[in-house]
This record gives C-alpha cells, structure tokens and sequence, in this order.
C-alpha cells in the first residue's frame, strides 16, 4: 500500500487534536508499526531495564476466546472522525482506524514491512524488477457477497489516477506505472501499464522504473467496482456508500455508523481466514481527557493511550499496557538556503547564519534530551541517535551513537568555530565578532510544548548560544508550515517531527529536489547515497544497509538537522482481551482477537 | 403582521450577503489552506501536485472571484465542498445540526424551567430565606465560566460519580426508535445540557426578579389588591402576565449566548455537534465549513430576534409593530 | 424663562458629577458585602500588579524538569506545573495579565460605543438611523465565531492585538445603550440652550451629555469587566487566547481537562478557578451596589 510508504509529518495527527490535544503527536502507521522494544514477555509492563522502558507486544491472557464476544475499541481523538471510509479518498489517520476492521489490503506484510504471500493475494516479481503479478485467493469476498476482483485492484488505480482526483495518494509509486501520467492528463482512458487476466483474479503491474520500493510501497487496496463503480468522483465522495454503508472483505462489516463518533460491526462469517471471534465490535471516539477514566471502567477494551497519562496508566488493573516504538522522530531543524521553485531545487546559502557545520553539531551536543525524554515524557521516549528510527532493525545503525548530550564538547566546537563571547554578555557572538541571536519555531504540543522548547532554550543558553522563541511564542500548526515552507527569513531554527512510513527511503525529506527538505540543505555525497538506496541494486539488502549505514554517518557529520527523540506507542488493553498483539511481525490476526469473558 | 415579517426578512438579505463577504474575506486571510495543510510534509505529493489540486479547487483565484463563485453556489443552497472532509458543506452540516439543535433546544427549555419559578419565587417573596438563596444562586451563575463549571461537572458526575458518559451523543448498540435509545439520547445530553443551563439562567432570574418587585407597587396591582382579588390571583393575573412577556424579547440573545456556550459545551463534552466542527475547522483551515457554520450562526441570530418580536407582538397587541 | 449661560451650566455637572462619586461610595460602605469585596478585590490586584517586583519574570519562564507537578511546599506554595514553574507566580502574573486585558477591552470599548452612541444619540435623524443600522448589523455577527478566527490571521500575535480583537466586538451594546438615553437627552432644555449659545458640538456631548449619562456608563462597564475577564480566560482556555508561555488564569485552569490533574493536582488549576470566581463575585457585588446607587429607588443608604 502507498500509504504506507509515505513519510507523514507526525504533525499531520496534531492538526486533528490542534486544540485540546492533552496528549503528544502521534501519527500511528495504522497496524504496521513494528515493536522494538525489548520484548520480555515474563515481565510486568513498563518496566524499567538498565533505565530504558520495556513493554509487551502481545497480551498476556492466553485463555480460549469466549464465543460471540463482543469488545469496545476506542480511537482516541479530540475531534470527530472525519468518515471517509475508503482507502483512495480518506484523509486522517482516524478514519484508517475506523476502517481497519472492515477493510483489508491485498498483501500480508512481514516485520520488516515487506509482502508476503499469507495475504489474500500472493505475488511474483518478473526478472527485471519491473513488473509484479498479482494472484487474488479463492474466496475473497466483500460483504455483499461478490468476489473481490483483480478488475477491483485496477478500479482503484483508475480512482487514484483520475483527473478529477483530488486526494494526496497520487504519489510516486501510482505514477511510475507505466502509462499513468498519460492516464493522469486524461489522454488515454486506459493504463496501459495495468492488464487484467481472463478470468478476474490476475492483475499485472508494470512500473517505469525498478526499485525497492515495491515490495513495501505498492497499492493493494482494491475498491468494490460494482459497489461504486457507476458514480463520478464527486458522487462517490459525497455518497453514503463510503460514508454510512461502506463494505470491504475484512473480518467485520459495518452495520452502522454514527457519524463522527462511533462504528458497530458484526462478524463477517465469510471472511476468508475463517470465522471472526467476535460477534459485533464497537469502535468509538474517546476524548485524550476520558480515555483513562473510560479504560478504568472496563467501557472500552483497547486503546492507544496519551503520553501524559502514562503514570497513572501504570496504576490500571484491569488493563494491561503493550508498547512499541513508534514510526516516528523528532528533530531540530536548521535554516541553511531557500526553495528555488522555479528549478524546483533546493539551494543553500553558504552565507547563511547555521552554514558552519561545527555550530549545528555543537546545537544537537547542547541539548539534553535524556532527561527531556525522562521528566517530560516519562520514559516514553528517549534520546535519538541517528536519522533512521530503531524499527527499521535492518538500516537502523544502532552502533551508532549520533551525538549525545556533551555540552563541555558543544563549547570546544563553537570556540573552535570562533564563536565567542565578545562582549561579555554571556553570549557567544559568530565568527566576525557579530551578535549571534537565533529564532526558533515551536508548535504547540498538549501542556508539553511550551515548557519543551523552553527547555532547549536554556540548554542552547548553558553553551553561551542566545536562542528566542520566534516572535516570542510558539508558532500554531499551519503558520508553522507556511513559515517553513517559504524559508521565512525570521526563523533560523525549527522543531518538527516526521512520522517515518516503512519504506527506508529518506529521499522525500532530505534529498536535493525536495519541496519538503525545510533545512534546504544539499550536499553531493547525500545525493549519490540516496540515489544508490533505490537503485535496481538496492533490491540486495545488504547492499542497501551499507549504503544507509553510510548515509546515516554523513547526516550525523553534516547535521541539517539534529534528531531529538524516539517514541514509545503505548496501548491499554483490557485483561479480558485474548489473541491481540501490536506486533508487525506476529502471526495473530485480527480476526483471532477476542474475549475471555 | 404577514407585512411585518416579509419586511423583516428583506431586511435580512442585505445583512446575510455582507455578512458572508466579511466571512470569506476574513476566513480566506486564514495563513496556510485546507490542501497544503493536508500535504504538508508528505514527500509523495509533489508541489506541482498541490498547486493541481489547489487550482482544481479553485483556490489560486482572486478572492473576488472566488467570493463569486461561492455566493452564486450559495444562494442556491450549495455552500461548496469541505477539504478535510471530502464531502458538500451542506451534508456535513446536516449530520451534525441535528446533535447542536438538540442541545441549543434543551438548553433553552431547562434554563426557562429553572428560571422562571425561581424568579418569580425571588420577586414575590423579597428578602426571604428563599430568596437570598436564589440571589446568591444568581451571583454564582454569574460569577463562573462556563467552562470551569463544564469541566467540574464532567469530572464529578462522569468521572468520579459515573452517573453520565463523558462523550458521544449516543450509544451505538440500541436500536434506533426504541424507548433505549430516547434514554441514551437523554442520558448523554444531560451534562452539557445541564452546564450550559445552570449558568444561562442568570439574566431571566435577575430580570424577573427586578420586574416582580417593580410591578408589586404599581398603581393597577395596588387597586386590584383593594378590590380584595386574593394575592395568589393577583400575581397570575396582573404581575406575571405583564412580567413574563418581556422575557421572549430575550430570545434572540438568548440564542446568541448560546452559539457562544455551544463551542465550550461541545469541546469539552466531545459531543459532535457545530461548535466543535468549528473548532476543528479553524484548525483544518477548512474556510468553507468555518464560512457556512458563521452563516449559520448568523441567520440563528436574525431568525431568534425576528422570533421575539413576532412573539411579543402577538401575546401583548399594544407592543405595536413598527 | 431662567436664562442659564455656559458656565453656570458646566459648574452645574460639575457639582452632579462627584456627587455620583459620594454615592456610590456612600452605598458601598452601607453595604457590608460590597465593601468587603471591594477590599478583598483591591488586595487582590494590589498582589497581583505589584508581583513583578518580586517576582523574576524571566526565571519564571525557565523550566525545571526535575520540579514538575511539585505539590504546595514551603518553596512553592502552590506546587509547580508541568515544567516545573512556581504557580503561584503564575497565579499572580495572570491575574494581572486577566485583568489589564478584561479592564483595557472593557475601557476602550466603552469609549468607543460611548462616542458612537453620544454621536447618534445627539444628532438623531438620518446620522442616527445610518449608525444604529450598522449596529443592528454588527450586532448579528456572532462574536465568539470571529474573535477566534481573527486571532488566527493576525501574524505577529501580542497581548496589545488580543486586546483590541476583543474590544473589536464589545463596543455595540454598549452604543445602542448610550444612544436611547442619549435620544432622551437632547431633548432637554440645557442642550438647546447650550446650542443656541453656539458650544461646540463636540463639547455639548462630552461635557455637558456625558455627565449625566456617566452612571449608566459606570454600571454598565463594572458588569461588563467580570464578562470580559471570563471571555479572556475563556478564549486562552480554547487555545485562542493569550500566546502560550504568557502567563493566564485561563491556561492554569486548562489544565483541569485532564481528569488526573483534577483530582491530583489540584494545586495547579484549583486556585486559578476560584481567584476567577471570587473576582466576578467582587466585581459583580461591587457592581449591583454601583447599580443602586445610580437609581434613587434602590438605594439602601
């Protein structure tokens, strides 16, 4: 699925929570996060190793799921869900929540976020890398009893090219099909790349260009073609058949939805693994405030809890806690050159204030994110080392240390640098002797934000760097963007977050042509390392982890940004909840999930 | 009174259409839009793709232009596609109107019915027990924001007592139709109907009170007093019947009070009505909702005051209509 | 006919206007309540505005991530909050901030109605029917709905622009109050004398219409401030308030969304949420006995 493969800003969750949010940004990749945390099963949860938190994957109670259970589920969110429930059109992570248990993709994925054939479809890569062969499962079927069809896989496509498509999923995978661009400008009616068997269960893809991205960046949510099939784009997004009545071939159905707030299901008795345990389901949208109180008393059964309330969390009875870390990072940007649209390239300008490398490695040294992630977070997350996140086991290059707290080293490399107190201010002045003042952007984060980034303040103060909050206070989500995307002269440094998607790939963000490189920064060795990760040769994966291993100790030499901290997921699952695991890599599935009593 | 009305609502045209340039103009001047805020940082969504979608939008249009666009659509009941929501303003209004409607409808109700007793109770029995409690009531309900007092009874009765549920509008597994589900309506309008009401009362109590202990010396109730009417009559008849009209006039405030409540009420009871579409709005930067729902609001507010005077005009035929 | 000149005139308000002043002040003290609550409410803004002499504003901003949600102790007598910062500063600091904002909002717009009003009440006829029908116009608009999104387009974003955002949309009751008594008004013999002497006509408003309309002011704005206090606490607990990292009371009550704060941490919203309510209480004691004063009928003294 493309969506997986996108890099999202985990700012992008708290748009949706702008306003009460009481928790921390999250941008949950749906069910594909994968668990790094020391798995210790025999441990009770949240325990504390060697200083660092470790939680379960998998729930503890191992008894026989009762027959026709039924569970609360709650999305936790401030605001309503938005309820588009259809993989082309939806827009907010909520929504994908909501349609996770009617909807399925065609593919399993593994630990690595990689497809396997244990999904309803099974797949075979031509020679050349080009071109995937796509075989759907005997008895898939959506709920309305049809089959699902290789022609569904291809309707989607003709959705997501359309002209008149106006959603965020025409992305890079949709368009290296061949004949998409074409498709796109509405000059051919066909995608020529696309074929479809005789017989409705094959489908072929042919890309452009080969690369890794493939195997964790295709699209393989088909859409019911004889469901929609007969609207135009405009009537199906208005249309109660992707809103109130959606169907879909996963394990429950949707039998009713009030909007904005909550989803009951019934066990779809066709599902093709087999028969789902429980007999209705109830998903419900649970303000950050409630979820606690409502988890206490036994209302809903699964949550994913907010950061701030972890310590009474901890205190629950009847609710165990599972944690993972999260597809998600934050960081410190730094201010180096401007977006050139017309070339669409970034360029950066080595007069700029941060140009010296040696001033934005001694800015990461400066900040103590340890006790950041210890005081503010309460363990929840902890130091970040290097530019890739721990759940990408492969690329992640854990020897690494990046560059730890050090401020005694963050003054040797500004006196190094020549940045020195002049006037005796107690604050450093730059290179030629001029006052050295930096504007910092910071978005609001729950009560957290503003003591956060007062706190980086201080710290960059220890060193002798004089940092002010840009126009003295924190910068609300959209100006934020738009102060960064048109490299506003007035900010020189930023905090941000990404919500990293499973494909390794960090050229979205850091490569040369990128709109959404906000440090502008470019450099040559990046480009060629970034160009090797997806290449045709890159399908060798040790290949591929040398390159990023390389790739991650220039970033940490060159610091366009310093990444701050990783994060813990953290869900509350009621006791009475069998066969549930936040695992990527388990072999549970959700129809399997259940309860004991 | 057909004249009257007609006259009223002609007025209303010029007000609604420079009410609604206002609101576009200043909503558009939001920084950032629905579309780039979406994309934002999501690196498969190339600029040119953005600047596609925004021009599908029309949003790269003078304002004039779009302003256009906007009211021709909007006349004939078409308030334009919301961004974040995929969908016509108008049925996305529709899904929710129904749950702010209720709790604006209830509010009112409860707040009459807490209001009206004890400010004749306050009025005719002065500088009794009863009504030194009702004054101190009456400076209390003044005195608290309507979100502190939210926020308490949401914590007492839902979080500690567990009487109500602290979200939702209803509970998804009862049939619609059936008693349950009036109950479960019920049980979760009861908070935010409670807070908001227990507050508004505020203005009647004081009103009523003032106008009781006003109309208790006038010269008409001292002579039907004379005459020998027993008290009790004396108020039914003479005091309240002169007391209580005054009170629709206040209707239309009392509707714009209640616009304002409605943004605290919902957002902390997560009820899923305008005023936290609104909110959500702001945030999403989705102007045509922010723009439909400060239509709404406005059209409540002209349609609320228009309602008092119909009102006063028809229970009290001296209140001539101009 | 008395024939009066201008200055027998003027010393004539002169003489009405601290008479009001005495009233008030006599009906205040002969009511223990508003007495009190005056007293109360002047200590009150006496800790709160002479705080940053000793408190360091700039130490209060710093962040202490071992200290936080620190209960009441002897070093902060109200505990600290999520970044580890003395409450009780905050308390004192945002009380301030609360109460320059509802005070300032609460004067600028009575200014503003008073001379809107004053101008369509003396002149009456067609000046009058054209301002009133702006009012009409603007007292449609839904306030709360455009307060909110103005603080969201104004870029450089400061206490000084809040202030006037809010004033913005105060100012219309208060001109159509002016403006009825004002009508009544002009009609009185003093006025057309005044006229017929050739006074200026701004000086007849000011200096001979205001004073007689001043209690109706006074009144009006005493039971306005508690309003815009509650309306700035209100705003900031939304999130569309004061910028962040300025303290408020309406930011230390926000805390109370989260049920364990509620009920753990009392210390950190708790006396923000009663300094609200006992200050309304203040002023709207303060206010009824300003009332009474300004109507014969219901004096006590």
């Amino acid at each position: 699925m493309a969506k997986k493969q996108l890099l999202l800003l985990v700012s992008l969750m708290l748009v949706l929570g702008v306003f009460l949010a009481a928790c921390t940004g999250k941008d949950k990749d749906g069910d594909k996060g994968k668990g790094e945390g020391n798995i210790d099963p025999g441990k009770e949860s949240g325990e504390e190793k060697d200083g660092e938190l470790s939680f379960p994957l998998d729930v503890s109670n191992k008894d026989k799921a009762i027959e026709d259970g039924e569970l609360t589920y709650a999305l936790v969110s401030d605001d309503p869900f938005e309820g588009t429930l259809n993989k082309v059109f939806y827009s907010g992570n909520p929504d994908y929540e909501v349609m996770k248990f009617f909807d399925e993709s065609l593919f399993s994925y593994d630990a690595d976020y990689l497809i396997t054939n244990d999904g309803a479809a099974t797949f075979e890569i031509s020679e050349d890398n080009k071109t995937i062969d796509i075989k759907i499962k005997d008895g898939v079927k959506w709920h309305d009893g049809e089959p699902v069809k290789a022609s569904d896989l291809l309707y989607a496509y003709e959705l997501l090219g359309h002209p008149d498509y106006t959603g965020d999923r025409y992305s890079f995978m949709i368009e290296n099909v061949e004949g998409m661009p074409a498709y796109h400008k509405g000059e051919t009616k066909e995608i020529s790349g696309i074929k479809v068997s005789e017989d409705d269960k094959e489908i072929s893809i042919t890309y452009k260009v080969a690369t890794p991205s493939l195997l964790s960046g295709i699209w393989d949510s088909p859409v019911p073609r004889h469901y929609l099939g007969d609207m135009t784009i405009e009537e199906i997004m208005s249309s109660e058949k992707i809103r109130t009545k959606p169907i879909g071939f996963g394990p429950y159905k949707v039998s009713k939805v009030v909007p904005g707030e909550s989803v009951l299901y019934e066990r779809y008795d066709d599902y093709w693994r087999g028969k789902p345990a429980l007999k209705s389901l109830v998903l419900k949208v649970v303000s950050n405030a409630s979820i606690l109180e409502t988890m206490k008393k036994g209302e809903v059964d699964i949550a994913s809890l907010p950061t701030d309330q972890y310590e009474n969390a901890k205190k629950l009875d009847n609710a165990e806690l599972l944690g993972k870390v999260d597809l998600a990072y934050t960081y410190i940007g730094f201010k180096m050159g401007k977006w050139d649209a017309e070339n669409k390239v970034n360029v950066m300008d080595p007069n700029s204030k941060l140009a010296d490398k040696r001033v934005r490695q001694a800015m990461w040294h400066a900040i103590d994110n340890e006790t950041v992630g210890k005081e503010l977070y309460h363990g929840l997350r902890f130091a970040a080392t290097t530019h890739f996140v721990p759940v990408h086991e492969s690329f992640f290059d854990a020897k690494n240390p990046g560059r730890p707290f050090d401020p005694e080293k963050a003054k040797a490399l500004l006196d190094e640098a020549g940045y020195v107190d002049v006037d005796g201010d107690g604050f450093r002045e730059d290179a030629n002797g001029k006052e050295f003042v930096l504007n910092f952007a910071s978005r609001p984060e729950g009560d957290i934000g503003e003591p956060l980034a007062q706190f980086y303040i201080q710290n960059w103060a220890d060193v002798g760097i004089k940092v002010q909050l840009k126009d003295g206070r924190l910068v609300e989500f959209n100006a934020f963007y738009d102060l960064l995307e048109n490299d506003d002269p007035g900010v020189d440094i930023y905090q941000g977050g990404w919500g990293v998607g499973s494909d390794p790939d960090p050229e979205g963000i850091h490569g040369r042509t990128a709109a959404f490189n906000f440090p502008r920064w470019t450099n040559d060795k990046n480009d060629e390392l970034l160009a090797a990760g997806t290449s045709e040769k890159a399908f060798d994966l040790k290949y591929r982890v040398d390159i990023y291993k390389q790739w991650q100790e220039l970033m940490i030499d060159e610091v366009p940004l310093a990444p701050t901290l990783y994060r813990y997921e953290l869900f509350g699952v009621n006791k009475r909840v069998v066969n549930y695991s936040i695992d990527q890599g388990s072999d549970l599935y959700l129809y399997q999930m259940g309860v004991s009593k | 009174m057909i004249k009257f009305i007609v006259r009223r609502i002609l007025v209303m045209i010029p007000q609604l259409l420079l009410l609604s340039l206002i609101i576009f103009v200043v909503a558009k001047a939001m920084p950032g839009d629905a579309v780039t805020g979406a994309f934002m940082g999501n690196p498969d969504v190339t600029p040119e793709r953005i600047e596609e979608i925004k021009e599908k939008f029309g949003l790269n249009d003078p304002w004039y232009e779009q302003y256009g666009r906007w009211i021709g659509k909007a006349v004939q009941g078409d308030l334009g596609m919301s961004y974040a929501h995929k969908q016509k303003v108008t049925s996305l209004l529709a899904g929710r109107v129904s749950n702010t409607v209720l709790l604006a409808f209830f509010t009112l109700v409860v707040t009459y019915l807490i209001a009206i007793p004890l400010g004749i109770i306050a009025g005719r029995w002065t500088d009794t027990w009863a009504d030194k409690a009702i004054v101190t009531y009456n400076y209390f309900s003044f005195a608290t924001p309507i979100f502190v007092f939210a926020l308490l009874m949401l914590f007492l009765f839902s979080f500690v007592l567990g009487w109500f549920p602290s979200g939702g509008s209803v509970d998804i597994r009862i049939t619609e139709g059936s008693w349950e589900y009036v109950v479960s309506k019920a049980r979760h309008l009861f908070l935010p109907v409670m807070s908001g009401a227990l507050l508004l009362t505020y203005s009647t109590i004081q009103y009523l009170r003032n106008d009781i202990i006003d109309t208790k010396l006038k010269d008409f109730v001292k002579t039907a007093r004379a005459k020998g009417v027993p008290e009790g009559k004396v108020y039914t008849r003479h005091i309240l019947r002169n007391s209580l009209l005054p009170i629709a006039a206040f209707l239309g405030y009392e509707i714009t009070g209640l616009i304002g409540g409605s943004i605290f009420i919902e957002s902390i009871f997560s009820y899923p009505g305008l005023g936290q579409l609104f909110l959500q709005s702001i945030g999403t930067r989705d102007f045509t909702v922010v723009t439909a729902l400060v239509m709404i609001s406005g059209i409540a507010v002209i349609i609320g005051t228009m309602l008092s005077d119909i009102i006063l005009s028809i229970v009290d035929p001296r209140i001539r209509v101009e | 006919m008395v024939v009066l000149n201008e200055k027998e005139l003027l010393a004539q308000e002169k003489v009405n206007n601290p008479s009001l002043m005495k009233t008030i002040w006599r009906e205040i003290k002969s009511d223990k309540l508003a007495l009190g609550s005056l007293i109360l409410l002047a200590i009150i803004l006496t800790a709160a505005y002479t705080s940053p002499l000793f408190i360091d504003q700039l130490e209060l901003k710093k962040v202490h991530l071992l200290t936080t949600y620190k209960s009441p102790s002897a070093e902060f007598w109200l505990g600290t909050d999520e970044g580890g910062r003395d409450v009780f500063s905050q308390l004192l600091l945002g009380t301030r901030n609360s109460f320059t904002i509802g005070f300032s909002v609460t004067l600028i717009a009575g200014l503003f109605g008073l001379t809107y009003g004053l101008i369509a009440g003396y002149y009456g006829g067609l000046v009058d029917n054209i301002l009133m029908r702006i009012v009409d116009f603007l007292m449609v608009l839904p306030s709360l709905m455009f307060i909110i999104v103005f603080v969201t387009i104004v870029p450089k974003y400061t206490i000084f622009n809040f202030i006037l955002i809010m004033s913005i949309f105060a100012w219309f009751g208060k001109a159509r109050l002016i403006r009825s008594r004002g009508l009544a008004e002009r009609e009185l013999d003093y006025i057309n004398a005044s006229k017929t002497l050739g006074t200026p006509s701004w000086k007849i408003m000011f200096f001979e219409m205001f004073p007689n309309l001043s209690s109706l002011v006074i009144v009006n704005m005493t039971l306005t401030l508690a309003g815009n206090i509650g309306l700035e606490t209100g705003l900031t607990f939304l999130g569309f308030g004061l910028p962040s990292g300025t303290s408020s009371l309406g930011t230390l009550i926000a805390y109370a969304k989260n049920p364990d704060i509620v009920q753990n941490k009392w210390w950190v919203w708790l006396p923000a949420a009663l300094l609200i309510l006992v200050m309304m209480l203040c002023i709207n004691y303060v206010g009824q006995a300003v009332k009474r004063a300004s109507d014969a009928r219901q004096r006590l003294a």
